[in-house]
């Protein structure tokens, strides 16, 4: 009887853990179109605007090794005024287009230190 | 033939015992090491079974060994700046986290990407794909170094493009530990 109890606690426990960690992957909310919360199978997340299925307008992207991205999103590459913040501190702040640092932006590193310039495809102008 | 082995008989006799039973061992020992050495030749793999042998002991060994020092770090993120998330690694243990380190996954791959324009774009086009990892401690700057090289065509020519940096911080798994920020900006 001990035995039956057991293993019908064993097999409740795991369904119960199967199903919270599935609930963690996939959507909250409206990520077709309006506003949702995407979380990949790696634990990314975004949050923000969804418009036919791709990130569109405002939102916030959290990858798992620290880096953030708050901004705005165009068919679901960083387009348009955004911060980056790296996973040490380090940000950028400014233009970006098609994922990349692309416009009038600035860089401050982790120590404090500034740089204030334009950037084409991540790479600073000098 | 026949003469050869009466005279041989007769010479036997004439010895003296203890001389007869010395020469017959001498020559049952010969028979013995001659039978295994051409046993050997067929059968025996020698050399190169005892470097086999060598190599999976010193295998083991390292796995043993880092399986060790891996059990002593918390399961996470690793990291080597100020941070009040996740484990601070001393010095020591970044040294040896950065040694005993292979494997760098997508996501630290895509990260140092993002601001290397012709990385991302090769990065893309090859499916993700990348020719070679490294991950190298820096004795003379103390620093644990990683990267990856990429090979592929942008515009129609052929380019080969090394992106690396300091990694600042690690994920173990509890199995294993990876690569999960290259600093190199």
């Amino acid at each position: 009887m001990k035995m039956k109890k057991l293993i019908f606690c064993i097999t409740l426990s795991f369904i119960i853990a199967t199903s919270v960690s599935a609930r963690k992957t996939g959507c909250e909310g409206n990520c077709e179109n309006g506003f949702g919360k995407w979380t990949y199978t790696d634990k990314t997340t975004y949050e923000g605007n969804w418009v036919g299925t791709q990130k569109q307008g405002q939102g916030i992207e959290t990858w798992p090794n620290g880096y953030i991205y708050k901004g705005e999103f165009n068919k679901s590459d960083w387009s348009g005024q955004g911060i980056l913040i790296f996973p040490d501190g380090s940000m950028y702040e400014g233009e970006w287009a098609n994922g990349f640092m692309n416009g009038k932006g600035k860089f401050t590193w982790s120590d404090g230190k500034e740089k204030i310039g334009i950037w084409k495809n991540g790479k600073l102008q000098e | 033939m026949i003469m050869n082995i009466k005279y041989f008989n007769k010479l036997t006799e004439l010895l003296p015992e203890p001389v007869r039973q010395f020469s017959g061992l001498v020559f049952l020992t010969f028979v013995v090491i001659f039978s295994f050495a051409i046993l050997n030749v067929f059968f025996g793999q020698g050399d190169e079974l005892v470097e086999k042998m060598k190599k999976e002991e010193a295998r083991a060994a390292e796995a043993n060994k880092l399986s060790k020092i891996i059990s002593t770090l918390p399961s996470g993120i690793l990291t080597f700046y100020e941070t009040g998330d996740h484990y601070k690694l001393s010095k020591e243990q970044y040294e040896t986290v950065c040694k005993i380190t292979k494997i760098i996954p997508q996501r630290a791959v895509m990260g140092a990407n993002l601001i290397n324009f012709k990385a991302t774009k090769i990065y893309t086009t090859n499916g993700n794909q990348i020719t070679e990892t490294f991950v190298n401690w820096d004795k003379e700057k103390n620093k644990c170094i990683a990267g990856f090289i990429l090979n592929g065509s942008i515009d129609g020519e052929e380019e080969k493009i090394t992106v690396s940096g300091e990694v600042l911080n690690f994920l173990s798994t509890g199995i294993d530990t990876r690569v999960y920020f290259i600093k190199n900006f």
